[in-house]
């Protein structure tokens, strides 16, 4: 039944699907995995690096990108598609500061971001975004935000989320491992968010990328040697534990 | 093939059905009732010239399914298990299920290729069919070098549905055949599972079993449910076949949502190990995991549409 609509995108099917959005959303998962975390004085995102061709340029295969001095944002999916939203979204956080002379909300960015992508939805040949994106950022009044938006144009506020391929073994994680603990100090919700990657990437740290940004600081991206000893310093409270419980069962 | 707007003269004209368009010509509407025009059509589509049976049979030619020894170049005068009568046979289609098989299988014990088929069809990436280097050979048959009568079979080609049978037949032969398990692996797209459960509370990959009736072991994973059903040669081939002529056989199926080389696809695979038909193959699975991670990066594409 699903082949007689998904032809043209204003088309519903008899059961109330748009079908082009969510072969989008599966478009999603075929990008490497992104996780985002709010903590309480930091937002954090961290992605899985994708290996790099020998001769190509490192520097331009990026998934976290920022739209303006305290708003980034790491997306999956089509790369094409991501840098035409980037593009989109970067002039459209100038233009608010040129116009009322303050910079965008983290909320007003995504939703900017969000409403694109639902035009995208409604029109006749024209096909969806195949991105998902996480939003991250602090507000002019100091509390930070993550949001995330889908191929069909909704956008949500989460607390930490993870998109891309494998998101849903990488959310499981977080749901079990978000704890207020977990989010006390920086460290710690940096932590989280390697270790969340950690479960779902091949080969470890040096597959990891990992930004962050401050209350009244510029997003900040980590050194590959900086991930490696947050991962040391992780694998070492792994095994610390484990010999906490073996102690214990004996 | 009638012609569409030809004048029709004679009795017949009267008899066939008007409409009317929205332009106002009035146009023959196709008549169900079918009997006035039989001797025509006859006549026309018929009507074969030498031409059209030289290009048939060259098609057949060209989609001929050959079975050959790639060693001495010579093709099967039987069929394949007519002439190594195998007790276990185990069949892997598809990249995810040969990369398994490649890996965890082929690894343990020493596997002579015994023969390999050469098919053609639209799914083919290559024009010429004679002269494929090894490394496009797309079907190959091993046995085992210490216990001849397991044979593995590789093949990572789509088989056409008109090519099927006659794999069958240079494979299998047309006789029945006594004191043999078949097991088949092969993968298929999330998408083509029916469930009444929500989609997003699947877990993929997953395994599902579909099973003859001959074959009394427990399966190593689920069955598959109704209404679901499988395609192509893996059922509509080798398990039939083994239904009809009672021959035990499984087939372990696994629901992907990556169809490409995929680690963690290959890796759904691992419960087969323990099944009586793979237990005694499998010696070493740490190096075979690391086997599969050096085949995962030699054959990674690299490709930069998705981030």
């Amino acid at each position: 039944m699903a082949s007689r609509y998904d032809r043209a995108i204003t088309v519903f099917s008899p059961d109330g699907h748009l079908f082009q959005v969510e072969y989008a959303q599966e478009a999603v998962k075929k990008g490497s995995t992104a996780v985002g975390i709010r903590g309480t004085d930091i937002v954090v995102l961290g992605v899985e690096k994708k290996s790099v061709a020998k001769l190509q340029d490192e520097r331009t295969v990026r998934k976290i990108c920022a739209l303006d001095d305290h708003v980034c944002m790491a997306f999956a999916g089509l790369t094409a598609d991501a840098r035409v939203v980037i593009n989109r979204a970067r002039v459209e956080c100038q233009s608010h500061k040129l116009t009322v002379e303050d910079p965008v909300t983290v909320e007003y960015i995504t939703r900017f971001i969000a409403t694109l992508k639902q035009k995208y939805t409604q029109s006749n040949g024209r096909r969806p975004f195949g991105i998902s994106a996480l939003i991250v950022g602090f507000d002019d009044d100091g509390i930070p935000r993550l949001y995330q938006t889908d191929p069909s144009g909704t956008y949500h506020a989460w607390k930490a989320n993870a998109i891309g391929r494998s998101a849903k073994t990488v959310r499981e994680f977080l749901e079990k491992n978000y704890t207020e603990d977990a989010i006390a100090n920086d460290n710690e919700a940096i932590k989280l968010a390697i270790r969340a990657l950690l479960e779902v990437v091949q080969s470890g740290g040096k597959n990891i990328e990992l930004a962050v940004i401050r209350r009244n600081q510029p997003l900040k991206m980590f050194s590959a040697k900086e991930i490696e000893l947050q991962v040391t310093e992780i694998e070492k409270e792994k095994e610390e534990a484990e010999k906490k419980k073996s102690k214990k069962a004996t | 093939m009638r012609r569409s707007g030809a004048p029709r003269t004679g009795p017949d004209a009267g008899a066939a059905a008007m409409a009317a368009t929205f332009f106002g010509e009035v146009v023959r509407a196709p008549c169900r009732a079918g009997t006035e025009d039989e001797e025509e059509e006859e006549e026309e589509g018929k009507r074969e010239t030498a031409e059209d049976r030289e290009v048939r049979r060259q098609l057949a030619r060209k989609r001929e399914v050959r079975l050959f020894r790639r060693q001495t170049k010579t093709s099967l005068e039987v069929s394949l298990l007519e002439k190594y009568p195998c007790s276990k046979f185990i069949i892997a289609i598809g990249n995810n299920a040969v990369a398994f098989l490649s890996s965890f299988v082929m690894n343990s014990g020493v596997w002579e290729e015994v023969g390999c088929a050469n098919l053609w069809n639209e799914w083919c990436r290559t024009t010429d069919t004679t002269h494929l280097s090894p490394a496009e050979a797309f079907c190959v048959f091993y046995h085992l070098k210490s216990s001849p009568s397991v044979v593995l079979c590789q093949c990572s080609c789509y088989v056409a549905e008109d090519q099927q049978y006659q794999w069958l037949e240079k494979v299998f032969g047309s006789c029945a055949r006594k004191n043999m398990q078949v097991t088949i692996l092969t993968c298929r797209h999330v998408t083509d599972y029916k469930t009444s459960e929500s989609t997003s509370s699947l877990h993929s990959p997953f395994l599902k079993a579909l099973k003859t009736q001959n074959f009394k072991e427990p399966p190593c994973c689920s069955l598959l449910e109704q209404p679901n059903i499988v395609h192509d040669l893996p059922a509509a081939g080798v398990l039939s076949y083994c239904q009809v002529w009672r021959i035990p056989a499984v087939l372990y199926l696994c629901y992907t949502d990556v169809m490409k080389l995929d680690l963690i696809t290959v890796e759904a695979f691992k419960p087969i190990l323990s099944s009586r038909s793979l237990k005694g193959l499998v010696k070493n699975i740490p190096q075979s995991t690391e086997i599969l991670k050096k085949l995962m990066t030699t054959n990674e594409i690299q490709s930069n549409i998705y981030t």
